[in-house]
């Protein structure tokens, strides 16, 4: 075994932020381009936003050189369940996938903070969020990464929802309309940008919705 | 655990119109747990001047001591309230004093200064003043504070739209920080009065 | 008929990393291991780099018409809430129910896990899975990664052929039968309001009350708890949720505010 140097460390982190709100029938996912190391911009076009499947997309901050490998090990097992069903995998299955892999890696964890958006079989919009290790949950919105600090607080205040642990239970979607939603999440870009220094140069948004998927941009501030 | 967070607590202060709001959460705790939901972080120096004190609440409560008998000494001398700016150099200068052994607290002040142009400030626990035009934030909920006030701030806002947004930018950072919360205090200070509220708030 | 003894066996699914994307594949699925010198202190760096999930206040206890359980869902990083809306009662199938304190995801994947054994055994032996069986499977699996850093805290409970029953299970290899528990940071105040409340011959609704009581009252008092209280009932029929209350109207249900005076007058500020 060849002997490691004593403060090397096989992690490193890039930074970004992660947004994604569920609607009733769409679905948004937002990411900053701005890649960084330490105070370096290491380029300020890297898209974080990775579509895995049909309806299926996620963004990922952290340490993109685990980021990279995970997109490649989902896409692989993607690939093989294609082969072997016949169809697309749908939002909810990768979100097991996701958490499954992760957890698999408990160990040797992948350095990366995912939220996973999409559309489920009833068309409706679904978020998943995710710790490094796999424990994963659905919500109606979520911010993670870098600025998920400053971005959280604001988003709960917009769109608070009854929590889905409600007895006897409340329904509990999103009440903004798409464009509202596009909207919301380029302000909390802006805002994140004002503070967080790993945050900022554009911020990439994909919409899923019946109609299929497309994305905006909008420039944030490059400092 | 850092010692600033010891005790957990949320401040912040917003400029409007010719006026000024600060509010602080309520909670006093021990690490995570929670001690008293009653706490004043929040005190008043004289009719236009406020100062919340974040960090440990036993340097805080020292320290606002020390302040009141400041502000008392230069008030028989001069015969006269001290002005917000004058108010923040005391500050300071006491906390650099203990510059190699801090009180752990970082103050937040606002008041109403010449012609009742508001004025706000905070620093860190060695005295460096940090001016701003809009807003300032201090407390374990610090960051959540400043998501929150920077969507939410608009400039020359008047006194109720004022107390509006900073009630609400404090209860959303707070419902995000385990070690403050509990209910809010908050002051919204004019040229002609000083409204104090109390908000209820998650007791979780 | 063969008896399924494979949550006695010893787990040897643990290999080093072979080279690359070979082994994600291969099925089973194995868990990749660091190529460190230093194994303990390396899990131990690489988890609080990614800091998982933790805090929490759960209970359960055993009455006489079956088994309560209660728990917080509130999720936090250092001070920070990730979450207030975990869902720390796992249903593992219909009679049985397992509780999450630890970490997060520690806590989910292994009752995952411990959801397909049960299943298994069921179709395997033509009926459910005993709570001591299924407690003894999940703390077999936990034991044999005693020591790599594995955080879990949980509360079996359900009810089978000898009626309700309830076991605790660690990471640290420990299994409890019992009749009362509560486990998680907030634990010490659910305990009070618990042991002060219980009695044996508690009615349905009277235990889920205490049940509601014990963890709103942990939350007010611990940080790392809070959200939503959720109450499970398991009885002959299986387990049935009964509340579900958030936090925040909770408080003023029980303690409503009383109209006060008011506590300063507007005053006029006098001019300096």
């Amino acid at each position: 075994m060849t002997k490691q140097h004593a403060n090397w460390s096989p992690y490193d982190n890039n930074g970004g932020s992660c947004v994604a709100i569920a609607g009733a029938d769409y679905c948004v996912i937002a990411a900053d381009t701005r890649m960084s190391t330490g105070y370096n911009i290491l380029t300020r076009e890297y898209s974080k936003i990775s579509q895995l499947a049909e309806k299926c997309v996620m963004a990922s901050s952290g340490f993109q050189a685990d980021v990279k490998a995970l997109q490649k090990v989902l896409s692989a097992r993607h690939l093989i369940y294609q082969h072997q069903h016949n169809k697309q995998m749908s939002c909810p299955a990768m979100a097991q996938l996701l958490s499954n892999t992760l957890y698999y890696k408990r160990f040797f964890p992948y350095y990366s903070f995912n939220v996973l958006g999409g559309l489920d079989n009833e068309g409706k919009g679904c978020v998943f969020t995710y710790d490094a290790v796999g424990s994963y949950e659905r919500v109606g919105y979520s911010s993670q990464g870098s600025g998920s600090t400053l971005i959280t607080p604001f988003l709960d205040n917009q769109l608070k929802s009854p929590s889905p642990l409600l007895y006897p239970p409340v329904d509990a979607v999103t009440p903004l309309a798409e464009a509202e939603a596009v909207e919301l999440v380029k302000t909390v870009f802006a805002s994140a940008t004002e503070r967080d220094i790993y945050t900022g140069d554009k911020v990439e948004i994909v919409i899923l919705n019946a109609s299929g998927i497309h994305r905006e941009y909008m420039d944030l501030r490059k400092d | 655990m850092s010692i600033f967070e010891y005790n957990g607590s949320a401040l912040v202060a917003m400029v409007g119109k010719n006026c000024f709001a600060i509010a602080s959460d309520r909670r006093l705790g021990v690490q995570l747990q929670t001690i008293a939901t009653d706490f004043q972080r929040i005190s008043k120096i004289h009719d236009k001047l406020f100062i919340g004190l974040s960090g440990l609440a036993t340097d805080a409560q020292t320290l606002y001591q020390r302040l009141v008998f400041r502000h008392k000494l230069y008030q028989l001398r001069e015969e006269r309230d001290m002005k917000p700016e004058t108010f923040a150099s005391l500050v300071s200068a006491l906390l650099y004093e203990k510059r190699f052994g801090p009180y752990f607290c970082q103050p937040v002040i606002a008041g109403l200064g010449d012609e009742d142009k508001p004025f706000i400030c905070t620093m860190d626990s060695i005295g460096a003043k940090e001016l701003a035009k809009d807003f300032v934030v201090a407390g374990t909920a610090s960051e959540s504070l400043y998501g929150a006030c920077e969507s939410m701030f608009k400039p020359d806002m008047e006194p109720e739209e004022l107390f509006e947004t900073i009630s609400q930018a404090l209860l959303s950072s707070v419902d995000r920080d385990c070690l403050s919360g509990w209910g809010g205090h908050v002051y919204v200070v004019t040229p002609t009065e000083v409204k104090e509220r109390i908000l209820k708030g998650r007791m979780d | 008929m063969k008896l399924d003894t494979s949550g006695l066996e010893s787990f040897s699914t643990l290999t080093a990393p072979g080279d690359g994307v070979v082994v994600e594949f291969s099925a089973p699925p194995s868990f990749q291991l660091p190529n460190s010198n230093d194994f303990d202190g390396f899990v131990k760096e690489a988890i609080q780099m990614v800091k998982p999930a933790k805090g929490t206040t759960t209970l359960a206890f055993i009455f006489k018409d079956g088994v309560i359980v209660a728990a917080d869902s509130r999720a936090s990083m250092g001070g920070y809430i990730s979450s207030q809306s975990v869902k720390k009662i796992i249903e593992i199938n219909p009679y049985m129910l397992g509780t999450m304190a630890g970490g997060a995801a520690d806590c989910q994947f292994w009752h995952r896990n411990l959801g397909i054994k049960c299943r298994l055994h069921e179709l395997a032996n033509k009926r459910r899975i005993s709570v001591t069986g299924a407690s003894k499977l999940l703390a077999n699996i936990l034991y044999s990664y005693r020591g790599m850093g594995l955080s879990v805290g949980t509360m079996i409970a359900g009810w089978d052929e000898t009626g309700p029953s309830l076991y605790y299970v660690d990471s640290e290899g420990g299994r409890l039968k019992g009749t009362r528990f509560s486990v998680g940071s907030g634990s010490p105040y659910a305990y009070g309001v618990l042991d002060n409340g219980y009695r044996y011959d508690l009615s349905v609704e009277e235990a889920v009350e205490l049940g509601r009581r014990a963890i709103y009252h942990a939350t007010f008092r611990d940080g790392a708890s809070g959200g939503v209280v959720s109450v499970y009932h398991v009885g002959p029929e299986g387990w049935k949720k009964w509340t579900g209350d958030d936090v925040g109207d909770l408080h003023y249900q029980y303690y409503p505010v009383v109209p006060s005076t008011v506590e300063q007058e507007m005053a006029e500020a006098t001019g300096a």
